[in-house]
């Protein structure tokens, strides 16, 4: 699953069931949350007892499930329990909590009154207002908070700067709360680690990186001035989180009435505006018009491009913004894709002209010279070093420099049946970062003086089939998890069942 | 009666588990529980300094390597 995904399920997974109640009242929500955040096998069984009239016995469903799927099985089981899909109690049976269940079907059916899937306007759409459009505008927005985090590394003063005139105040201020960059000084802004984090990673998971940010601010908000004046301002999170699940049921390229919508949602509207995820035509403030930005919030399809498109389509903004947004990344200009040639001597030339592809280049390597049209520099231990430090990873470097290579590179390596990197430098840049990694660390519990080994082995043994133990050691009876919450209640149950026997 | 500590997991070589224990020797502000070789339980909130401090000692102790990819570098 992608980055994303894992966002998005720890924020889903810390949510008291109450808000997930609320969540699933949305067919829009409990269907996104379907697709997107289930694995198959989950996905199987919701699809299976979604219309059985009672509940299910497990012990049935064991007979479905291969022995071999055990761990499988129990996974699918965790991560249904953990977003409130099944019912959480200890009884034997297994059954869909009423509103997912509700919801679903409805999803499926069709039918209700919850316009839950958006309302199309009867207002005329504007003729120049087509996915064309849309594309290019959503690009320019998403690119100009790209930048913005990316001239906050200073590398910004070329000749080659644009000066494009950034994300609204806003967008900044959520940025610098959410410590992607940092203010230093007066006017100064410094990126940080989870900036650099947030720039290599793919569109989809920026946007969701970003609107996660706003849910947090949101909720303190809520918590600071109390949540009667929050709601009042239209930050409620939880129905914010199912409007952007609804912003990604909709279809691009077609208006939606704004009036359809509460007024709270009405009034996320501008914001939204400011990420690039909706369109409103100036002329007429009742339509919206999501982006591929919205619509594939939920999808694992290709966003609006990939990571190492991104970086050449925002250098590449200005020249040619029509050919960029024509298609899902494939429209970046040849200079721009392949530009770096790697040599076995750990020397990197580069041709490109974007001061943001320059930056990022900085970001791993020492840069020595600087043409037009050129930059040149040498990989070395600190240069990744630094790189490792600020949160990049070696496979985010070695899969940016493959991405990138130079036609030629590619020409050689084909003739000479050799991967298109020299692998002696690949290698190396793997081992410097696994020099600096000397110690693993995992935040959780451990826990120890069980009553009998029975106890630790039975417990021990729920935790490892459903994935969060961390260490184990059997002679001294302890073990360490990264998550408690089913351990608790697999205790709970366990306790009450000894005492009834 | 079974009891849940809070604490972050280290996994490292024995031998950084031993500058983790030396470090540690000073104020005893690090360490939960010692796991085995290669495992320990420290205090969730001194995992950041334990890094830094981890560092520090590696730079004393292990010879920094200049790099030489060429030796016509400037």
């Amino acid at each position: 699953m992608s980055a994303n995904a894992s966002s998005l399920s720890e924020y889903l997974e810390q949510l008291p069931g109450t808000t997930f109640r609320r969540l699933y009242q949305q067919p829009s929500t409990t269907f996104a949350i379907f697709r997107r955040m289930l694995p198959n096998l989950a996905k199987t069984i919701v699809m299976a007892i979604l219309y059985m009239p009672g509940p299910f016995l497990l012990t049935d469903l064991e007979i479905w499930i291969k022995a071999s799927a055990k761990r499988e099985k129990d996974q699918a089981i965790s991560i249904l329990r953990s977003l409130h899909i099944v019912q959480r109690d200890a009884s034997p049976t297994i059954s869909l909590t009423p509103n997912f269940r509700n919801s679903l079907r409805l999803a499926l059916e069709g039918g209700g009154d919850h316009n839950s899937f958006g309302v199309t306007s009867t207002h005329p759409v504007p003729s120049d207002i087509d996915v064309n459009f849309l594309d290019r505008y959503a690009q320019k927005k998403w690119d100009d908070i790209l930048h913005f985090v990316v001239n906050s590394v200073g590398f910004s003063n070329g000749p080659g700067d644009r000066g494009s005139n950034g994300p609204k105040q806003s967008v900044k201020d959520l940025m610098i709360r959410g410590h992607l960059v940092e203010r230093r000084g007066a006017s100064g802004i410094n990126i940080t680690q989870a900036g650099f984090t947030f720039l290599l990673q793919e569109a989809n998971a920026q946007v969701w990186t970003l609107l996660l940010l706003w849910l947090e601010s949101a909720d303190a908000v809520a918590s600071a001035k109390g949540a009667e004046e929050a709601l009042r301002e239209g930050l409620d999170s939880v129905d914010m989180l199912s409007f952007f699940f609804l912003l990604a049921s909709l279809e691009l390229g077609r208006a939606y009435d704004t009036d359809a919508l509460t007024e709270a949602r009405r009034n996320m509207l501008p914001n939204l505006v400011d990420f690039g995820l909706v369109y409103v035509p100036p002329a007429n403030a009742r339509q919206f018009f999501p982006t591929r930005l919205a619509t594939t919030l939920t999808s694992s399809e290709t966003t609006l491009r990939s990571v190492s498109a991104g970086f050449a389509a925002a250098g590449n903004l200005n020249s040619s913004a029509a050919d960029n947004a024509s298609g899902a990344g494939a429209g970046e200009s040849s200079q721009d894709k392949s530009a770096i040639i790697l040599e076995t001597n750990f020397r990197m030339y580069a041709y490109v002209n974007s001061p943001l592809q320059i930056a990022v280049l900085a970001l791993f390597a020492d840069l020595k010279y600087r043409f037009r049209g050129l930059v040149s520099g040498v990989l070395t231990r600190n240069s990744i070093r630094r790189a490792v430090d600020m949160g990049i990873t070696s496979d985010q470097i070695v899969s940016y420099l493959a991405t990138h290579a130079h036609e030629q590179m590619h020409r050689v390596a084909a003739s000479a049946q050799k991967p298109v990197l020299p692998p002696v430098v690949v290698d190396q840049i793997r081992l410097w970062q696994l020099d600096t990694e000397r110690m693993l660390a995992t935040s959780g519990f451990l826990f120890k003086d069980f009553d009998d080994y029975k106890e630790y082995n039975e417990i021990c043994n729920f935790a490892d089939d459903i994935g969060v133990v961390a260490w184990r050691n059997d002679r001294k009876g302890m073990f360490f998890a990264s998550k408690v919450d089913q351990i608790k209640d697999f205790m709970r149950t366990r306790k009450k069942a000894n005492e009834s026997k | 009666m079974v009891r849940a500590i809070k604490g972050t997991l280290v996994e490292c070589d024995p031998s950084i588990k031993s500058i983790i224990i030396n470090i540690d020797k000073e104020k005893n502000d690090y360490i939960i529980e010692d796991l085995d070789d290669s495992h320990l339980l420290i205090k969730d909130v001194m995992v950041a300094q334990l890094k830094a401090k981890l560092e520090e000692r590696l730079k004393e102790t292990v010879p920094f390597v200049e790099d030489d990819s060429g030796s016509d570098k400037q």
